[in-house]
């Protein structure tokens, strides 16, 4: 049933006003249809009252008379008069009309007919007793002899047969057509529908896109939110939506204020932080103990990199670099050779060019700290590359320990760092992970670790390609 | 004057200025230095100099407008000293018409060399860096120096390290001339060779996987038995 619901404001809303008014013109054409039908038989109850006054007068002015003979014998057809039984003409178990009954034994008492008790009954065929007692029929017996509406023919729709007890006893039966005046009410109805539907229809287009429209612009300005890169969008719609678009717009604004502040923040934080940092290792040079030296340099070199991590990560996103197309083999190269400058082992086989649309700077960190760690933890990286149709996975790979699994996620924490690193006084970050992951994600991919059959931490890095 | 380097330093820190110009000076250097650009524009007036050390974030005129200044009166070459080791940073102070840049905190020692580079570049008659930066083509390749970028004829980056990059610009700026590793060496990195250096070889063979078609049979970067490399074929300089 939800599947069925419309998605959007404006379909909605259009489903809601069509089926209120289905519901409103469904009860219109009841009431309608049953106030027709009364109708009929209120016309048809009329005409048959009529006719029994009239006999009723006749009786009393001339008196009761039996029925004329013509010459030859058979007896005059008083055709369409009630005829006279001693008995009522209506059946039990026929279908008895009170409201009908009551009615036209209040017009007998209005008129001063002295009528003792009416009956009337609805019935599909004129019972064979009766055909010549019947108001409306010609002599085809089945056709009006009355013109319908708008030149149509009149249908007969049943009859009614009324039966009077007038003062001697005796029983008056008449016998009425019902005639439907209006056949096509009910297509009259369904079209008349139709055209509401259709003018509605119209306006309430024009009124859904009117407030879905900004709201549209408005989703959409908050999926491509860029803090403070994003133009604001323009206030249109109703006052509501003009209004919820200018707090928006305002909002960016103050985002983007925000976000200006942080970096200009941490650009301060990392010019107060390096430059003593620098000075630190210009004065380094002239310490002449060469072990000492080193070491005091190692330090400051790690000091510079956690800083260098603390403030990539938290300008991520923030980058003017555009992503280009590059050629991974020829970065991981780089990258490798980097290591393997500096004694490490790390191993890479190129196998065919591979390219991708990455921001180079940013994925050569996140390289370069996926194969730092593996030769940090992992005495060695070997390096592969697997491609698959819409994915570039690049596996590195260490001889080392690995991960306990139930580790593995909180590896990926910032400031996380395995127990053997902390053990054996390794130094990092422990942002490397964190940054990795942060920077591959913005790319939308993704940074996996798995423990290796053979042993060992496999690091994947992934990215989608196209 | 005798023939010592004459450093300008322009840095308003004070704790980092004064032991680097002490690290300079014991290294042979004559150094002058300025807390900041007015102060480093008076100096001027009254020295001539070899290079200019420039720190960019200063208060008042920053670094970046007083290497314009330099720029549109001498050539005398100028290093950036950046606390922003943001690659943008980097495009626009050598597209200002830097010589180099090194982001602190850097290793002193490999700011002399760097300053023996670029003033080993300048004397040679290469000049200081144009400012706009130039852009190389060679057998389907583009490097442009102003981004440091190498990008193939399907328009796809290649990155190189500075290594290699210093390297091939090293060749490109003197192609169809055959450069031994002495020179090399000297070009790239401002220091001679050391016995059975292999420093160059292995730039080089770096260089020949990532642009060669095939490494082993070598089209652009071409070995001269005896003498040392060559880059071979047309080069345009734009």
């Amino acid at each position: 049933m939800k599947r069925l619901l419309p998605k959007s404001l404006i379909g909605q809303l259009l489903a809601l006003v069509a089926i209120t008014l289905l519901i409103a013109q469904a009860i219109n054409i009841v009431l309608l249809y049953r106030g027709a039908q009364n109708q009929k038989i209120v016309e048809a109850s009329v005409s048959a009252v009529g006719r029994i006054t009239g006999e009723v007068e006749r009786i009393n002015e001339r008196g009761f008379r039996e029925r004329r003979v013509r010459r030859d014998g058979s007896p005059r057809v008083r055709r369409n008069r009630p005829n006279i039984t001693a008995q009522s003409s209506i059946e039990a178990g026929q279908r008895r009309l009170p409201a009908v009954e009551e009615r036209a034994a209040r017009a007998f008492d209005n008129m001063g007919i002295d009528v003792r008790a009416v009956e009337v009954v609805l019935v599909d065929m004129v019972p064979a007793n009766m055909t010549n007692s019947v108001i409306g029929l010609g002599r085809e017996r089945r056709r009006l002899r009355a013109i319908g509406y708008r030149g149509t023919v009149n249908e007969i729709d049943g009859y009614i047969i009324m039966s009077a007890q007038i003062a001697d006893g005796q029983w008056l039966n008449i016998a009425s057509a019902v005639r439907d005046r209006n056949p096509k009410l009910v297509r009259t109805l369904f079209f008349q529908t139709a055209v509401i539907y259709l003018i509605l229809m119209i306006p309430l287009i024009w009124l859904g896109r009117y407030i879905s429209r900004p709201l549209k612009a408005l989703t959409k300005g908050a999926q491509d939110f860029k803090p403070g890169a994003s133009d604001p969008i323009e206030e249109s719609g109703p006052p509501d939506t003009k209004q919820l678009i200018a707090a928006f717009n305002d909002m960016n604004g103050r985002v983007g204020a925000m976000l200006d502040e942080k970096d200009v923040m941490l650009g301060a934080i990392g010019h107060d932080l390096r430059t003593p940092l620098a000075a630190l290792r210009v004065r380094v040079e002239s310490v002449d103990d060469d072990n000492e030296r080193e070491r005091m340099i190692a330090g400051i070199d790690d000091m510079d990199r956690t800083l260098d991590d603390i403030l990539s990560l938290a300008r991520l996103g923030r980058t003017d670099e555009t992503a280009e197309p590059t050629d991974i083999s020829a970065l991981i190269e780089t990258v490798a050779d980097e290591y393997s400058d500096m004694g490490e082992h790390v191993s890479f086989t190129r196998s065919g060019r591979i390219t991708a649309n990455i921001r180079a700077t940013l994925i050569r960190r996140a390289l370069r700290n996926l194969i730092g760690n593996a030769v940090k933890y992992g005495k060695q990286a070997a390096i592969t590359v697997d491609k698959t149709d819409d994915k570039l996975l690049i596996h590195v790979d260490d001889s080392g320990q690995g991960i306990p699994e139930n580790q593995m996620e909180a590896m990926f924490e910032p400031f996380v760092r395995a127990e053997i690193s902390r053990n054996r006084e390794t130094g990092g970050s422990g942002l490397g992970l964190t940054l990795a992951r942060a920077i591959v994600r913005d790319h939308g991919g993704d940074v996996v670790l798995q423990n290796r059959e053979e042993g060992g931490l496999r690091a994947s890095l992934i990215l989608n390609l196209n | 004057m005798s023939g010592q380097t004459h450093i300008l330093l322009v840095d308003d820190e004070a704790s980092l200025r004064e032991p680097l110009a002490e690290y300079l000076t014991k290294q042979g250097f004559r150094v002058q230095q300025a807390s900041d650009a007015s102060q480093a524009r008076s100096v001027m007036n009254a020295f001539n100099f070899d290079i200019i050390l420039l720190d960019i974030m200063m208060p008042g005129e920053d670094g970046l407008s007083f290497c314009r200044h330099v720029r549109e009166k001498t050539e005398t070459p100028v290093i950036f000293i950046s606390a922003k080791g943001e690659e943008l940073e980097r495009i626009v102070g050598l597209e200002l018409g830097a010589d180099d840049y090194v982001t602190k905190p850097f290793s002193p020692r490999e700011l002399v060399a760097r300053i023996k580079v670029v003033l080993r570049r300048t004397n040679n008659g290469n000049g200081i860096n144009p400012g706009s930066g130039s852009i190389y083509q060679f057998s389907g390749w583009t490097l442009k120096t102003d981004q440091r970028s190498l990008i193939d004829g399907e328009g796809v980056a290649v990155p190189l390290s500075s290594g290699e990059y210093q390297m091939l610009l090293a060749l490109l700026s003197r192609a169809g001339q055959v450069l031994n590793r002495d020179q090399l060496l000297d070009i790239t990195q401002g220091r001679e060779a050391h016995a059975f250096d292999r420093a160059v070889d292995n730039q080089v063979s770096r260089l020949r996987r990532k642009i060669e078609a095939d490494p082993k049979n070598p089209e652009i970067i071409k070995t001269v038995w005896g003498g040392g490399y060559v880059l071979a074929g047309d080069v345009k300089t734009l």
